[in-house]
């Protein structure tokens, strides 16, 4: 992948937008009557300018990356592995947090991203992942009053 | 009035929770600054969370003695380890490095943390005295002058911070757009809900921050090699007598700090562009003994009494006007308006208490950063030991609570990582991300000042143009506009063979 890719991504992304928002003006805002009559009324007509200036900014930014010569430092697939693998453990945490709780979920996951990190030591591993995630619930739960998600168990400490 | 702002400060200031938080803000400031990759915009997004659930004062004198902190503590790597903690402290390391080299890392340090609390004092008198007058000259701005002037700070921050000029606009736009997401303050109705009660609210503001600038952040910093290493950096102690060593350079120090406080009273300019001006400045007023660039003191002064006067340059308009100087005074305006306090010409008129205690906050971390720097200073040197594979798991898991402790929900963590991946991507196509930041923040300010206008206008959008205010900071847009495609078509003229286009101008990294 290089910036080039990156950047007809983010392109994508904006075109999504500006299509989101149009399409959102021509069902749900004119069923709901706002996108049409004065200022007080008409909640499409700002967002509907907006996307309209995104959408000349985007042809010109478009038109500045299909011109562009090089693209960039290309970054090899094993680069991107470590922040994939980043990513899939945290939405897996997030996935599991609303099941298994915050105790349940978070040791695990603390030890996957350490292993991510290149830290392969099982036993500093677990005393890390089980420390931080009970010091830090500690801090949360105590000092700041915030009940963390115990999971469909109901797993809170009452500390 | 400044008067009896500052005394009903002091009663909101002077309790334990406000005082305790602003030490352990400051010191959580110090240490963020202090690693590699993070920063004050970090400290302040990671401790967001947890400000919003405290009272107003307490909240603000914890997020901007994070702010004060951060901006001091890159200077501890750069100078022991010649990495710059922040690229606010880049310029620190031309001089600071060196002054290790010799053994003089201890006054190095010292110097750098007191001229930094100097030139924070000196961004406190600057604060204190023009961002009343500012709050007072805007005091008769109507909804045209507003809608002028946040127009007017999303364009400035995106043009004067350099970069792509279409790459930041497409970024403010997306911010803007980001921020009409729920339901519309006029007509009550939903806009691009897609019928979840979840986005009655929009997005919060919080998750969208974390995961754009934290969560990115983590999944740069995991592609990084030595993850696992160890540094090995001497203990170093600071002592007092950097205070008197620092004097010595009372002049570098006045001009250094008026540098960064009128840098950072400009929209976009920030502590990047006025710690390397001071320093250009302190070079070219140097006396033909003075050596920069090899451990000279006065390079040190320079770059650091900058950096740090800047945060209070940066408040000014925040507090003044609500329109932020950079992306660290976004996110304080941000909290501001979480607490239910709107910055601007109202908040000095309605809550003076308000404004004397964030004065106040800002004033005591930087008298708190000369004691607690120079006396916690072996402490930042043991953090710079910690390997980064065990502190990415930390700040992540950090994000995660901070943002399910918002609202208790399971959405705000799925938006904060939604958000997450589009930082990453945003930055690999190099597009900045601290407008789409203000542009979130700045949207409703927009949109709802832009309606009224319309609304009491008899000539429609030449309301605008009608009232001379207006009519100056319309101008000054079309201006900044203008010199950005002026400045960009000749960087493109200059250039042979790589990209094409607006998209060359060096742009300061985030911090």
């Amino acid at each position: 992948m290089t910036r080039k890719h990156a950047e007809w991504l983010v392109l994508l992304i904006f075109a999504c937008v500006i299509g989101v928002v149009f399409q959102q003006i021509a069902t749900s805002m004119t069923e709901q009557g706002i996108a049409s009559g004065s200022p007080y009324d008409n909640a499409a007509a700002y967002p509907k300018a907006v996307a309209i200036l995104m959408s000349g900014l985007l042809v010109l930014a478009a038109v500045n990356v299909w011109r562009q010569k090089a693209s960039g430092p290309r970054v090899s697939m094993a680069q991107l592995a470590r922040p994939v693998a980043l990513l899939a453990v945290f939405a897996c945490y997030l996935l599991a947090l609303g099941t298994l709780g915050y105790h349940l979920s978070t040791p695990p996951m603390l030890m996957a991203l350490l292993w991510v990190g290149g830290y392969r030591r099982p036993v500093p591993m677990l005393i890390y992942g089980v420390g931080i995630s009970f010091g830090l619930a500690f801090l949360f739960e105590v000092f700041l009053k915030i009940v963390l998600p115990g999971g469909i168990w109901h797993l809170n400490i009452p500390w | 009035m400044l008067i009896d702002s500052l005394s009903t400060g002091f009663g909101l200031f002077l309790t334990p929770l406000a005082f305790g938080l602003t030490l352990a803000g400051l010191l959580f400031g110090l240490l963020v600054g202090a690693l590699p990759g993070l920063g004050p915009l970090m400290g302040i997004i990671l401790m967001l969370p947890v400000a919003i659930g405290q009272p107003p004062i307490a909240a603000m004198g914890f997020l901007i003695a994070i702010f004060v902190g951060g901006s001091c503590g890159g200077s501890i790597s750069a100078i022991l380890l010649r990495i710059p903690g922040t690229p606010l402290a880049a310029a620190t390391l031309f001089d600071g490095y060196p002054m290790a080299q010799k053994g003089r890392a201890a006054d190095a340090i010292g110097i750098a943390i007191t001229a930094s609390a100097l030139g924070g004092l000196f961004g406190g008198i600057v604060l204190i005295f023009f961002a009343p007058l500012l709050a007072s000259f805007a005091s008769g701005f109507a909804p045209p002058e507003y809608t002028a002037l946040a127009i007017t700070g999303l364009t400035a921050i995106i043009v004067i911070s350099g970069g792509s000029l279409i790459k930041g606009l497409l970024a403010g736009c997306f911010g803007l757009l980001l921020a009409t997401i729920g339901t519309d303050e006029f007509s009550t109705g939903y806009r691009f809900t897609f019928g979840s009660h979840h986005m009655l609210n929009g997005f919060h503001i919080v998750a969208v921050v974390v995961g754009l600038f934290a969560v990115s952040e983590m999944a740069f910093q995991i592609m990084g090699s030595g993850l696992t290493r160890k540094p090995d950096i001497p203990v170093v102690r600071a002592n007092f007598s950097s205070i008197l060593l620092t004097l010595k350079h009372w002049t570098n120090l006045l001009r250094s700090s008026a540098i960064g406080a009128f840098f950072g009273s400009l929209p976009g300019a920030g502590g990047v562009i006025s710690s390397f001006t001071a320093y250009a400045a302190a070079k070219a007023t140097a006396g033909p003994d003075e050596k920069y660039g090899e451990g000279e003191e006065g390079g040190v002064v320079a770059t650091e009494s900058a950096n740090n006067a800047t945060v209070g340059g940066t408040l000014v308009p925040s507090l003044a006007l609500g329109i932020p100087g950079d992306a660290s005074s976004a996110v304080l305006i941000g909290a501001l308006l979480i607490l239910g306090l709107f910055p601007g010409p109202t908040l000095f008129e309605q809550q003076p208490e308000i404004v004397g205690g964030v004065f106040l906050v800002y004033l005591a971390s930087n008298l708190m950063l000369l004691v607690a720097g120079i006396l916690t200073t072996p402490l930042f040197v043991y953090v710079l030991r910690i390997r980064k594979s065990h502190l990415i798991p930390v700040v992540l898991l950090m994000c995660a609570i901070g943002t399910f402790a918002l609202q208790a929900s399971v959405f705000d963590l799925w938006v904060m990582f939604a958000f997450g991946v589009i930082g990453i991507l945003f930055r690999v196509a190099d597009y900045p991300l601290a407008p789409i930041v203000i542009g979130a923040i700045l949207g409703p300010l927009l949109e709802n000042n832009y309606r009224r206008s319309l609304l009491i206008s008899h000539d429609g959008h030449w309301i605008f143009l009608d009232r001379p205010v207006s009519a100056v900071l319309i101008g000054i847009n079309v201006l900044l506009v203008l010199g950005a495609v002026w400045f960009a078509l000749r960087q493109g003229k200059k250039r042979t063979g790589e990209d094409s286009g607006f998209d060359q101008a060096s742009r300061a990294p985030e911090i």
